[in-house]
């Protein structure tokens, strides 16, 4: 061990991206003076850093150095391996010249051992150890195996160190002859290193976390080979000499191993199995290995915080989609926790569901359109997994309301497709709605369908070409096409309503004798083309199918419209448009029923009919009809939102401006589709694409109008059409070229791009208003339910209407003061004595206190008239009249009077006294148990609010207690727990308070055991019975101040007497 | 049939109350009607009063069950929670886990959750707290105890344990014999 320093060369490995050199040298000028610092940044093929690592000039003391290694190690301030490289490179090329002599300059680096020592085989280095001599008289270290099952290899003795030594095996190399090849084996038929996972003490620190379980890609082998050829380039075949150092520099890696081991294993199975070395690499080999796990790790670490491996974002979708399902606002957690942790009030996300299906698709919106979004959808549906398709399909499929179309379009069906058809239909039911569910999960997570769509399609149709133009589609293009299509979902809603409702106008003049297969060929186009818009690629073989197929269409009108074929061409693009539109509105069909299959069918032929009529205004109107058209349809989309019907109403007047859109329509595409062919597919998909964004703005246009006036919206569509008119020109003229088409597909973006925004605010706007209407209406429905229940409640026979209960008048109390309902069966209870006894003789009896009392004393009963007891005293009075003199106060009382009436209901109260008692009992131990109230149970005049917890197995008869939302908190004043006077006197003891002391006891109980909680935690509680209820108030609100005086003074009358 | 001594109302109330806390008192206390714990050979049944003035028309002996069984008393004197008494824990259940749908068939074949099963579960819960086994759908599965607290479920590996199984609906398929 040298005192004194020298400069080393140190290497760094494992170092995170953003590490700077200044980094370095602070924290390493601490054990010596840096003099230089090189970071090495590692690219894999892709341009992403694969490994840092560092190259630093120190010079140190010896102990310094190892100070800093282990520092630098076991801190773990970088996951680091640090190593001492030969101080230059020449050096150790002239040691591998040499090889067997010369590296003594080395050895002292690293305490000195000669290499070869002429000695026995097996005898001990001195002063070493686990370095034996082996043949030939190399030294070699000790290895030491991992014995269970062979599960793990340690290299030398420093591994060792942080192994469980119990299961180790010694491998000493000098009783082998071979050694080498024999550890190869071992090293070949061993579990791969990814699947060597050990169990780690961990903390809390997220970069233990990070070492168990939380875990990124890794690609760590290749880099590790070409690593190792490297070195072995530059230091040649390393001699034995220079390996045990290589492996004595890395000690802690073991730990650092174990940890890598671990995520790789439950990660991915990237670490396929230990790189197949051949034996002179093997021993070199591992602390490479070790050095990339390290730099994987740091890698972990690094995508933890940004998403940059494809695995972690087919994660991060995943859960996404999970979350989805669930329809969990808060459901963006992190990876670190696949489970969600929610609150003691969670409701499931399923019963929202069900109340808010307007919000949920706003939800959607809102949650999933930023832009990273798209893109990580986009690269991931690009695979085309049907699974994942399906999947977003049921989740969306709840979110959609296409119920406001089924009507409409039932009201329209009136043909009976073929049975030929029918299993034509079928398919396209399949097809439409797998694309249907990509349409919904657009509106929510931007553009990700589009991809989605192109799966479903490849699958369906039956075009070879799909295939190899698939395979050549552009990344810009299909982003922009992308970014277009979502539009265009947004718009579907206004569009489709506007096809419904032409469509109820035409069938009457629909005159044409189209064979029915026809109609669903047109059908099946617009099927196929709908997901045309995403790429133009795409678009372009999906075109193949309408062209075809409307050609035939065609072939027996051309008579007609002949003369009309030059126009139509110039207004192709609509046309496409148009069919996506009413592709569109299949999807939505399709998802009803074949019915609507029916309907859409209808649409087809009205359009058909549409070109016998007079396709020739076409050309000159391209703007004007466009704004006719859509004004006309302002008011049916807004109708439409609230109530289908209106649609109906207005038709007349827009018929013909109606009428003209769809001629434009579909003639072009007739012409087109007749003339064009086979030369200009690509060309028609770039046009539909043009097209499809000018039905973008007329839907936004309507989409504006809602929220603004018809006015602007029928101008900003004019100027919106005269765009577009431009824009479709520009196919016309140059229909063939290319060029032309780009640019056009460039200023459809653009115009898509800013559209697209406003019709997203727009059109949630529009959602929100809707879902808040709908809520207000269920509310509305629910306090109408209450009311019903509890005008029921009060029809309902009492158990005993006859007498009057204790807690009955401070209920009167609360709820008069503190709701005006009518209803209440406390209030019924006090009505039902009166109409016994007279309202007048409840005033003027007792003078004093009622004189100006307002109505709510008015029907409160006198203290002394409560109890069974108080309801003969009061019938008795009632006889007397009202006379203070006669008055019969409950001296005249005689227990023995109802004694009869006890005997006659004896068995009845024997068995519910027992089970009341039962009850108590219960209740005693509940408190017990649940150690409440075991002070309240003492003090039962103190109250506090109630709570009661809302569970659905005591909503009963679910129209009473249906009041979930409203929360209430009973505040009552605390009152002294002071004894009662009145229940010690004795003339109020009469043998009927007997039950009634057992049943006032028992609502003591129940009112008490939900104080101490409250108290507590303060919280507010879910009322679920109605206010009325006895248990709300308890007994205890009967001790309140006013009763309390009451007795008090009419005992303080009786006295004088 | 007879109403349980105190001590074992104790035990079994301790026994619930582990799951539905002191929402205890709602079982025991309920608004629409008078319900009461009965002993019938070894097991608690929770019958209204209405049943319960029924069955005591059968004789003992022939008696196989009345109202809801929640459980039955061991050899030992403790209470066993059996998997028919989910329908009253469930509503009430103060502690609730969530499995994901591919954990479910394992939790119902009488696997205890692993937290790679772990969809969702209440914040706070505490170790060995009962919790109440939901699927995603909130279709209450069965009961258990929480192995692991909430905070303790974000940091063990997938394949931990984090509910241990106590009966599932399963069982009504699997121990139709002993459930009753």
């Amino acid at each position: 061990m040298k005192v004194n320093r020298e400069t080393k060369r140190l290497y760094v490995g494992g170092l995170s991206q953003n590490i700077s050199e200044a980094d370095l040298q602070n924290q390493f000028s601490r054990f010596g003076e840096v003099s230089d610092v090189e970071i090495i940044t590692r690219k894999d093929d892709q341009g992403n850093p694969q490994k840092v690592f560092a190259y630093i000039n120190i010079s140190v003391a010896e102990a310094d150095l190892k100070k800093c290694k282990i520092i630098i190690n076991f801190l773990y301030y970088w996951p680091v391996c640090i190593t001492l490289l030969a101080q230059e490179r020449e050096e150790a090329k002239a040691k591998k010249e040499k090889s067997t002599t010369g590296n003594t300059n080395l050895l002292e680096k690293i305490g000195g051992v000669d290499f070869h020592m002429k000695a026995v085989p097996g005898t001990e280095v001195p002063g070493h150890k686990n370095w034996v001599v082996s043949k030939f008289g190399r030294v070699l270290p000790i290895l030491h195996l991992k014995n269970q099952h062979k599960r793990k290899i340690s290299f030398g003795l420093a591994f060792v160190l942080f192994l469980d030594l119990r299961n180790v095996i010694k491998y000493d190399p000098s009783k082998y002859c071979h050694n080498l090849k024999k550890i190869g084996e071992d090293f070949t038929n061993t579990i791969p290193i990814s699947s060597l996972t050990w169990e780690l003490e961990g903390g809390n620190d997220p970069m233990s976390k990070k070492r168990r379980g939380e875990f990124s890609d890794f690609h760590g082998p290749p880099e590790k080979v070409i690593k190792v050829q490297k070195d072995e380039s530059s230091i040649g075949s390393l001699a034995m000499s220079t390996r045990p150092r290589r492996v004595i520099e890395r000690p802690p890696l073991t730990q650092q191993q174990a940890a890598e081991k671990r995520t790789c294993d439950s990660i991915t199975p990237s670490i396929s199995s230990p790189v197949p070395v051949s034996d002179t690499q093997k021993l070199k080999n591992l602390p490479f290995k070790t050095s990339s796990l390290e730099t994987a790790k740091k890698r972990n670490s690094i995508s933890d915080d940004d998403i940059d491996s494809e695995d972690e974002l087919r994660m991060m979708i995943a859960q996404e989609e999970n979350l989805q399902r669930t329809t969990q606002p808060s459901i963006n957690e992190s990876e670190n926790d696949p489970f969600e942790v929610v609150r003691d009030d969670f409701k499931s996300g399923i019963h929202k569901l069900h109340s808010l299906i307007g919000l949920g698709i706003k939800n959607n919106v809102s949650c999933h359109d930023s832009d990273d979004d798209i893109m990580r959808n986009d690269t991931e549906y690009d695979s085309g997994d049907t699974d994942e398709i399906i999947a977003m399909k049921k989740n969306v499929a709840k979110v959609k309301n296409s119920t406001e179309f089924s009507q409409m379009e039932k009201s329209t069906k009136k043909i009976s497709l073929k049975n030929r058809e029918n299993c034509e239909l079928s398919d396209h039911c399949i097809k439409l709605q797998k694309r249907k569910s990509n349409v919904e999960s657009d509106l929510g997570h931007g553009l990700k369908s589009l991809n989605c769509k192109s799966p479903s399609n490849s699958g369906s149709s039956e075009d070879a070409d799909s295939a190899s133009e698939l395979a050549d589609s552009e990344g810009d293009e299909e982003y922009n096409a992308m970014m277009k299509n979502c539009l265009r979902v947004n718009l579907t809603l206004a569009d489709l309503e506007q096809l419904a409702g032409s469509d109820l106008k035409v069938p009457n003049g629909d005159t044409e004798s189209d064979g029915p297969e026809t109609t669903t060929q047109c059908k099946f186009d617009r099927g196929s083309k709908s997901p045309k818009a995403p790429t133009c690629l795409r678009r372009g073989r999906q075109c193949i199918h309408p062209e075809e197929i409307v050609a035939s269409l065609l072939e027996g009108e051309e008579n007609t419209c002949g003369k009309q074929k030059p126009k139509e061409n110039n207004l192709k693009p609509k046309f496409q448009a148009f069919k996506g539109v009413g592709c569109l509105y299949e999807k939505e069909s399709m998802k009803k029923s074949l019915k609507d299959n029916v309907a859409s069918s209808n649409i087809n032929k009205d359009q058909n009919s549409m070109k016998h009529e007079g396709p020739s205004i076409i050309p000159m109107e391209d703007g004007s009809p466009y704004v006719n058209g859509s004004s006309g349809e302002l008011t049916p989309c807004q109708h439409a939102k609230k109530a289908n019907g209106p649609n109906y109403i207005q038709p007349q007047k827009r018929q013909t401006t109606f009428e003209s859109q769809d001629r434009k329509a579909v003639s072009p595409s007739s012409s087109e589709n007749r003339s064009t062919n086979p030369i200009s597919r690509p060309l028609e998909g770039k046009k539909s694409l043009s097209l499809s964004v000018k039905t973008h703005n007329i839907g936004f246009d309507k989409d504006s109008c809602h929220s603004t006036t018809k006015t602007e919206a029928s101008e900003e569509e004019r100027s919106d059409s005269s765009s577009l008119t431009s824009l479709k020109k520009s196919p016309k003229v140059s229909s063939k070229d290319t060029w032309e088409i780009k640019t056009d597909f460039s200023l459809s973006v653009s115009n898509s791009s800013d559209l697209s925004a406003k019709g997203k605010h727009a059109e949630d706007n529009e959602k929100r208003l809707a879902a808040l209407e709908a809520r207000q209406k269920a509310k509305e429905a629910q306090k109408k339910l209450v009311h019903n229940a509890l005008a029921k409640l009060d029809g309902h026979p009492e158990d005993k209407p006859t007498h009057i209960i204790f807690g009955s008048d401070s209920e009167c109390e609360t709820e008069e003061t503190s709701t005006q309902e009518q209803s209440h069966p406390g209030e019924e209870r006090v009505k039902e004595s009166m109409g016994k006894t007279s309202g007048k003789l409840f005033d003027s009896s007792d003078d004093e206190e009622s004189d100006s009392e307002d109505d709510s004393n008015r029907f409160k009963i006198k203290p002394q008239f409560e109890g069974r007891a108080g309801q003969k005293l009061m019938d008795l009075q009632s006889h007397f009249g009202t006379d203070d003199r006669f008055r019969m106060d409950s001296r005249f009382l005689e227990s023995d009077s109802e004694e009869e009436q006890e005997e006659v209901n004896e068995k009845k109260t024997a068995e519910e006294e027992e089970l009341a008692e039962e009850k108590k009992k219960a209740l005693n131990v509940v408190q017990s148990v649940l150690q409440i109230n075991l002070s309240n149970s003492t003090n039962k005049g103190s109250a506090a609010a109630k709570k009661f917890k809302n569970t659905w197995l005591w909503s009963y008869n679910p129209t009473i207690f249906c009041c979930h939302n409203d929360t209430e908190t009973y505040r009552v004043e605390t009152v002294k727990p002071g004894k009662i006077v009145w229940q010690e006197d004795p003339r109020f003891q009469d043998s009927s308070s007997e039950e009634e002391d057992v049943t006032e006891e028992a609502d003591h109980r129940k009112s008490s055991p939900g104080e101490a909680p409250l108290l507590e935690k303060e919280t507010t509680r879910f009322f679920f019975f109605s206010k009325n209820d006895e248990r709300l108030q308890g007994s205890d609100l009967f001790w309140r101040g006013d009763c309390r005086k009451k007795h008090k003074d009419a005992k303080r009358k009786m006295k004088p007497k | 049939m007879r109403p349980l001594t105190e001590e074992e109302t104790r035990v079994m109330f301790e026994k619930i109350a582990k799951y539905i806390g002191e929402n205890l008192q709602l079982l025991v206390d309920r608004p629409d009607g008078t319900y009461c714990f009965r002993l019938h050979n070894d097991r608690v049944y929770y019958v209204s009063e209405k049943i319960m003035k029924l069955a005591a028309n059968i004789s003992g002996d022939k008696l196989v069950s009345l109202g809801t069984c929640f459980g039955k008393f061991t050899k030992t004197h403790k209470f066993r929670l059996h998997v028919t008494a989910l329908d009253y824990l469930a509503p009430y259940a103060k502690y609730k886990v969530w499995i994901k749908p591919g954990a479910e068939q394992s939790f119902l074949y009488g696997n205890h959750v692993l937290k790679s099963g772990l969809g969702r579960i209440t914040e706070n819960t505490s170790q060995y707290q009962g919790v109440v086994v939901y699927s995603m759908a909130d279709i209450p599965l069965g009961f258990g105890v929480a192995a692991k607290s909430t905070q303790d479920c974000r940091k063990v590996d997938p394949m931990a344990i984090v509910v241990f199984h106590q009966a599932d609906v399963g069982e009504y398929v699997r121990h139709e014999e002993t459930l009753t």
